[in-house]
């Protein structure tokens, strides 16, 4: 029985693989053709329900694309929560300790880092810029981490660092596709969307893949970041704010009971199903689970969303305050949000362009500041997650969309007010810890001024090839068909980072 | 060898080459568009063809291809494979040299169709798409008028027999036609966005007009147009604000009226064209072509401050250059911007020789946006024509040309950014000129044309600074000296001038002594030179002065435009070496791409050359790109499938045929009449068929590409608010005028630096259609994005439908929706007469236009059931759900909004 079970799982995930949205929908259509719909609504043993009504063997997904999958093999990681700092940090000021590029300071940068090269805004010869803060070593690992991070310096064992992670786009919004999409072009899936397409999500109530911003501002790249591209687009991510409806109009009209609502439904379901019967069109079916999946979200989100009732030393340790929009609020989100079970947790926290074109956008004043932000909730989500066991099955990522130049920006030409870097692809840091992640890790060296991977380098392709490999996918097998051929996150790219897997 | 044996052995070789012609059929010409370019395109373009060149060797263009490569061989000898690189490269045993490098090697199948290209000849050819558009021939009408599903009464046009041609092939056969009412919605809703009207439905289903004379009275509506100008929008990248980081308002939507009214008048796309892309240099442009040029003024300007004016300027020719070939082309132009195309014939420096003909205009990323056209009011009208009247009559024609000009949208003149060498003095923002007391810039090569007046647009909060301009520097001649006193705002004040010809450069100095330290004297925008009114003792003078004086101060409607720099402003355009424009490479002049052809010596070499050559019959592309999208909006998908690109990596037309007959058509019978050719479509036996899909003919054609259905699909975030709205009679039917902000959730825009809000409009403007709804690109009202709306940043070609719980919560939920529901539930309740099985059978006909079926009727029997006894034993629920109402008003309000989410409702039948 067991071995049937496990027969049908896989034959449903070699089925999402194979086949396109209509296939899959089609497959429905004959299947559940045959269902009465009304049942099933609100149910909370379909598959159960089912084989009762049909005596067919059905797995949950071939009727809610969400449904949880194994995956094709054991993954370390359930869950990802991936925090994006959006304009990218500085990797010279928080964890790629540099002492000769202090010795540099103010001078002209070398020819030789600028031959054949475009930055975004420097122009001409630059000036070489110190690094902004101090550093020490930290933990059993030795990690250098800046006074920029004093709460993250305590957990860096928990943490493996990719010090040489290289991009190839310049631009913040081309930058944050590629990074979440595997592509600088719209129309790709993001990295959550394929993990949700995989996995589906634990937690019907809630949505699978969950993107909470901060800073004010959501990404330069918009929606896209988070976007499904070519795959259904359920399994794009749904953005929930911590103000206000946490999902625009999730909230009933007033005087309409929860009750009431669920007649509401019940009642535009049923009809959907006789249009079904009627029209055929699969289209219908997907419509009918999409009033469905709206009726829990507005039970269940609200719930999640409140972090009010959360007790004081938690709020202690992150720093929260409810009713705010922050990004420590969203790292405790992020937090009951796996815990839910929902699969992926995106945070995009705005506000790392540190250009020195001004005071907020300064390497030693600005970038100091957004540091204070981060620090202490990025650590508590650590904790936190381990405190409660969860992190051996979260994995958690950090970084941005690319680096910055260890030249002063000279925009135009011109010197500038404040202290500022540049855009850089060539080298930068992120990290990883939690499930399957080799604890105290470094990967990746740096020449002395942080300007390029001398060894030990990470491509976009690689972090994404191993952040599946955590999920339990080989991302050279994991693929859907579009426009005639199979598409790939990693697209013809990526090698594993053995050294960071545990 | 006798002569018996050489016949034996020739027969023997005839009969065998008999045989072989038998058994294989003469051999096909292999074609390079379809055959072999696909296979080059897969395999090794990537290596060989635009940005990489491995080994010398290109594939992309002929004359590469044939090239003598770093070997010293060429990898093509026409009609000799076994001699040709190519192949031998593509079988060899050694991995080394076997391609493609270290991957897969090609099927069997393609290296025998490249080897049999070879030996024929190594034809190359053109992609279909650049083909000329030739009238195909209409299949023949007896054989396939033999296959209908039983529905032998049916009129089949051309359309059809090339769709059945198709049926035919695949085996499937054509749906029945739709039933008439519902038939009636969908082209209503494909025509003009909403329902059809009360009189119409009841016209048509009385017999009274048929589907024919009902669709040209949906073509006469002006919802027409509001509907069409949404779908044109999206490629104009139509927004009420001005993108980038501060993303603050702009007057767009005197060009968002022009679109709604051309499409109304039909304007010929040819005509539309030509307005929309050069209407500023046709003769004497009238106010509606001058408005039209605002299409390309929809690119995004920066207000940011530090950003570089001219980076902007630059970002908003190149823009304007992509969106012109994703519109007019279906060509991706974006990846030549850096380099050769890697996949179609387009060469890097054809980018920029396009950019040429759009690098002239005046607009140069300023804050105030002008060039702005100016709509006067009827009064102002009166001044205008007096003053150029006066000045017809004083200075002559000429002088009269350019201050109307001047009146019209303020060219030529020079933005403050351009000013150099400061001392004490700043470009504020770096937007306007700042010079402190003692202050001094420079403007360089300017030419005043002789002007003895001086035009200087500024403001300030100080009285009694003296302002001296000179030639060239501090000690140079004196052009201008003149005092300026504290402004209400910004103000023109017009300055006497010496006259002086040729580009100088003049100094600008000031001097307050009441100015603090480091502060400026004034916040200059720009100046121009305009000769001052003439005729000074004459009389009349006086009323035409103090005319041309109230007219400086228009504060009105102003509309950003295209206008081309006058000869002395002109502009270089040089390629930017890898797209990076601070990279300039060798100059470039205005030039079509070669692969395209169809330029004519007699067309300017400018933006109205450029707009005549794609509107010429020669040019295959225009055409093909209308008529694939028109029946994209119809059918919801085209036929290619990609619609932003018909280059070589495109789908192929799944009717070539068919798409060329539309071209041929559009271009010739139709004089590019757009309702001519919407008419034609939804009047087809394929546009009426029945949207029923069986399992079978699921299975055979999933997306319904060969058409043996009608199309049906999700309607867009507009047209599910507008009909909401319609049904509920809510709907205002007011037409034009600045955009409107129905409410919207608090807290949606979120723009740094940018001190606006969204102030909820009043009255009838909160329920007009979606078009006129405030667009702000960084934010856009939520409800239609969730709907998969566009953010108008860029040309869009075609909105993906998607599906998510965040768009039940929408019309479930969304005040606009409850708002309607409640409307139509009492309106329902009201028809009823106190019977709700009255009320709910005539609203669903009302709303769905079919007849309510009984298993419907008793699941909507229930909620309401359900619904009135709660509002009746809970009349708290009542009062907060539905102040005012009965509680059977509240519960057919509950009835309304289910039925407002039904598949149905929100989908084209």
């Amino acid at each position: 029985m067991k071995h049937l079970e496990k027969l049908l799982a896989e034959l449903a995930v070699q089925k999402l693989q194979n086949q396109t949205r209509r296939h899959f929908l089609m497959d429905c259509v004959s299947k559940v053709g045959v269902l009465a719909m009304a049942p099933l609504l609100f149910g909370c043993e379909p598959e159960h329900l089912i084989k009762k009504s049909t005596g067919l063997n059905l797995s949950e997904r071939d009727l809610n694309p969400l449904a949880p999958l194994p995956p094709p093999f054991v993954g370390k990681a359930k869950s990802i929560i991936y925090l994006h700092m959006a304009g990218a940090p500085s990797q010279l000021e928080l964890f790629d300790y540099k002492p000769e590029l202090a010795r540099y300071h103010d001078k002209d940068c070398p020819e030789s880092l600028l031959e054949g090269r475009k930055f975004a805004f420097i122009r001409g010869v630059p000036k070489m810029l110190g690094p902004q803060a101090q550093f020490a070593q930290h933990g059993q690992s030795g990690a250098w981490v800046s006074d920029y991070l004093p709460h993250f310096a305590k957990v860096t064992d928990e943490v493996a660092f990719l010090k040489a992670v290289h991009t190839d786009q310049f631009n913040h919004g081309p930058a944050q596709l590629f990074m979440q999409t595997g592509s600088p072009r719209l129309g790709r899936p993001s990295l959550g969307s394929w993990v949700t397409y995989g996995l589906g999500t634990e937690n019907q109530n809630l949505p699978g893949f969950v993107v909470l911003t901060s800073g004010g501002k959501t990404p330069d790249a918009g929606k896209s970041v988070w976007g499904s591209g070519f795959l259904p687009s359920v399994y794009q991510g749904v953005q929930c704010r911590s103000k206000g409806d946490p999902v625009l109009y999730l909230e009933d009209p007033t005087g309409m009971s929860r009750d009431l609502k669920k007649n509401v439904i019940s009642a535009i379901n049923q009809v959907n199903q006789e249009d079904f019967e009627t029209f055929g069109d699969p289209e219908i079916l997907a419509r009918i689970n999409q009033y469905e999946m709206a009726y829990r979200m507005q039970i269940e989100v609200p719930e999640v969303m409140n972090i009010n009732d959360e007790p004081e030393h938690i709020h202690e340790l992150y720093g929260t305050k409810p009713g705010e929009e922050s990004f420590a609020n969203n790292c405790l989100l992020a937090r009951k949000l796996v815990e839910k079970g929902v699969r992926v947790v995106q945070l995009y926290d705005w506000g790392w362009d540190t250009h020195g074109t001004d005071h907020d956008g300064s390497i030693d004043k600005g970038l100091r500041n957004k540091c204070r932000e981060i620090d202490r909730p990025m650590s508590a989500l650590l904790l936190d997650l381990k405190q409660r066991g969860l992190l051996e099955e979260t994995l958690v990522v950090w970084g941005g969309e690319f680096g910055r130049t260890p030249m002063q920006e000279n925009r135009e030409g011109k010197v500038q007010s404040f202290m500022g870097r540049d855009h850089h692809v060539d080298a930068f840091t992120m990290w990883m810890a939690g499930g399957g992640v080799k604890k105290g890790a470094s990967y990746g060296i740096t020449d002395d001024f942080g300007f390029s991977g001398v060894d030990e380098r990470v491509s976009v392709h690689d972090l994404h090839a191993t952040i599946l490999q955590l999920m339990g996918f080989n991302h050279e097998k994991f693929t859907y068909d579009f426009q005639g051929r199979p598409f790939r996150l990693t697209d013809v790219h990526g090698e594993l980072i053995h050294a960071v897997l545990a | 060898m006798n002569r018996n044996q050489l016949v034996l052995l020739l027969s023997l070789l005839v009969g065998i080459s008999l045989i072989g012609f038998f058994l294989f059929g003469p051999e096909k010409e292999v074609d390079y568009s379809t055959q072999i370019k696909p296979i080059l395109n897969k395999h090794c373009i990537t290596c060989h063809g635009g940005v990489k060149k491995n080994g010398g060797f290109s594939i992309l263009f002929e004359k590469e291809a044939f090239a003598i490569n770093e070997s010293g061989l060429p990898a093509i000898v026409p009609g000799s494979p076994n001699s040709s690189e190519l192949i031998k490269r593509l079988t060899h045993s050694d991995p080394e040299l076997r391609m493609p490098y270290q991957k897969a090697a090609l099927s069997d199948e393609e290296i025998d169709l490249l080897k049999t290209w070879i030996r024929q000849g190594a034809k190359w050819g053109k992609h279909w798409a650049y083909k000329p558009v030739k009238k195909p021939e209409i299949p023949t009408q007896t054989q396939i008028a033999g296959m209908g599903s039983g529905d032998s009464e049916v009129k089949l046009s051309p359309i059809d027999y090339f769709i059945r041609e198709k049926l035919e092939e695949k085996g499937l056969k054509p749906s029945a036609q739709e039933q008439p009412l519902r038939l009636l919605r969908r082209v209503a809703l494909d025509l003009t966005g909403l329902p059809p009207s009360e009189t119409l439905v009841s016209d048509f289903s009385s017999g009274k007009i048929t589907y024919e004379q009902a669709v040209d009275q949906l073509l006469k509506a002006e919802t027409y147009g509001e509907k069409w100008a949404t779908w044109w929008l999206d490629l104009a990248r139509y927004a009420d604000t001005k993108g980038y980081e501060r993303d603050v308002s702009r007057t767009m939507w005197p060009y968002r009226d022009w679109v709604i009214l051309a499409f109304n008048a039909d304007k010929p796309f040819d005509e539309f064209t030509i307005e929309q892309l050069a209407g500023d240099l046709l003769p004497n442009p009238t106010q509606d072509q001058l408005t039209a040029t605002a299409f390309h003024r929809n690119t995004m300007n920066n207000d940011e401050g530090g950003t570089e004016d001219e980076e902007f300027r630059v970002a908003a020719i190149l823009d304007r250059v992509n969106t012109t070939y994703e519109v007019w082309q279906s060509t991706t132009m974006a990846c030549v911007q850096c380099h050769s195309h890697t996949y179609d014939p387009i060469r890097h420096e054809e980018f920029y020789q396009s950019a040429a003909f759009f690098n002239n205009t005046r607009d140069e990323d300023t804050h105030d946006e002008e060039p702005r056209l100016r709509f006067y009011e009827e009064e102002q009208l009166g001044q205008v024509k007096n003053v150029i009247t006066w000045t017809k009559e004083y200075e002559g024609e000429k002088a009269a040309k350019a201050r109307a000009d001047f009146l019209k949208f303020y060219e030529p003149k020079y933005a403050a950014h351009l000013a150099t060498d400061f001392n004490r003095s700043e470009l504020i923002d770096t937007k306007w000129l700042g010079l402190w007391s003692g202050g001094s810039a420079v403007y360089k090569n300017i030419d005043t044309q002789g002007s003895d007046q001086l035009l200087l647009d500024y403001w300030t909060g100080l009285d009694g600074t003296q302002m001296t301009i000179r030639k060239d520097g501090p000690e140079g001649e004196v052009l201008a000296s003149f005092v300026i006193n504290k402004t209400q705002g910004e103000t023109v004040k017009q300055i006497p001038f010496k006259p002086i010809s040729g580009k100088i450069n003049l100094y600008i100095e000031a001097k307050n002594p009441s100015a603090g330290p480091q502060q400026n004297t004034s916040t200059i925008v720009w100046f121009a030179f305009l000769p001052s009114l003439k005729g000074k003792d004459k009389p009349g003078f006086k009323e035409a002065e103090s005319d041309w004086e109230e007219l400086l101060k228009f504060r009105g409607t102003r509309l950003p435009i295209l206008i081309e720099n006058p000869t002395y402003m002109a502009r270089k355009t040089h390629v930017f070496e890898r797209g990076n424009w601070m990279v300039l490479g060798q100059e470039v002049n205005p030039k079509t791409p070669a692969e395209f052809g169809g330029w004519r010596e007699e067309w300017p070499k400018n933006r109205l050359g450029f707009a005549y050559w794609l509107t010429s019959a020669e040019n295959p592309l225009t055409a093909r790109t209308l008529v694939n999208r028109i029946w994209d909006q119809l059918f919801g998908r085209g036929i290619v499938r990609t619609l932003e690109d018909m280059g070589s990596q495109s789908d192929p037309p799944s009717h070539p045929e068919l798409l060329d007959y539309l071209a041929w058509k559009t271009m010739n019978d139709y004089a590019w009449s757009i309702k001519a050719l919407i008419r034609e479509i939804v009047t087809t036996a394929t546009y009426k068929q029945s949207s029923i899909l069986s399992p079978e003919v699921f299975e055979k054609d999933p997306e319904n590409q060969w058409y043996s259905r009608g199309p049906r699909f999700r309607l867009s975030a507009e047209q599910v608010r507008d009909q909401a709205l319609a049904v509920s009679g809510l709907l205002s039917e007011k037409m034009y005028g600045p955009s409107v902000k129905p409410h919207q959730p608090e807290g949606i825009w979120q723009t740094v630096y940018n001190g606006e809000s969204w102030t909820e409009s009043e009255g009838e403007d909160k329920y007009r259609r979606g078009i006129y709804t405030f667009l702000k690109r960084t934010s856009p009202y939520p409800s239609f994005i969730t709907f998969d709306a566009a953010s108008r940043e860029v040309c869009l070609s075609k909105r993906l439908v998607t599906n998510t719980p965040l768009q039940a919560l929408v019309t479930l939920n969304d005040p606009v929706y409850l708002e309607a529901a409640k409307n139509l539930g009492k309106n329902a309740w009201a028809k009823g007469a106190g019977n709700p099985e009255k009320a709910i059978s005539s609203t669903y006909q009302q709303v769905i236009f079919s007849p309510i079926s009984e298993g419907k009727k008793k699941t909507l029997m229930d909620l309401f059931a359900s619904a009135k006894v709660e509002f009746t034993t809970n009349p708290a629920a009542l009062a907060d759900f539905f102040p005012g109402a009965k509680p059977e008003e509240a519960a057919m309000a509950v009835v309304a909004n289910a039925m407002m989410n039904f598949d149905e409702f929100l989908t084209k039948p």
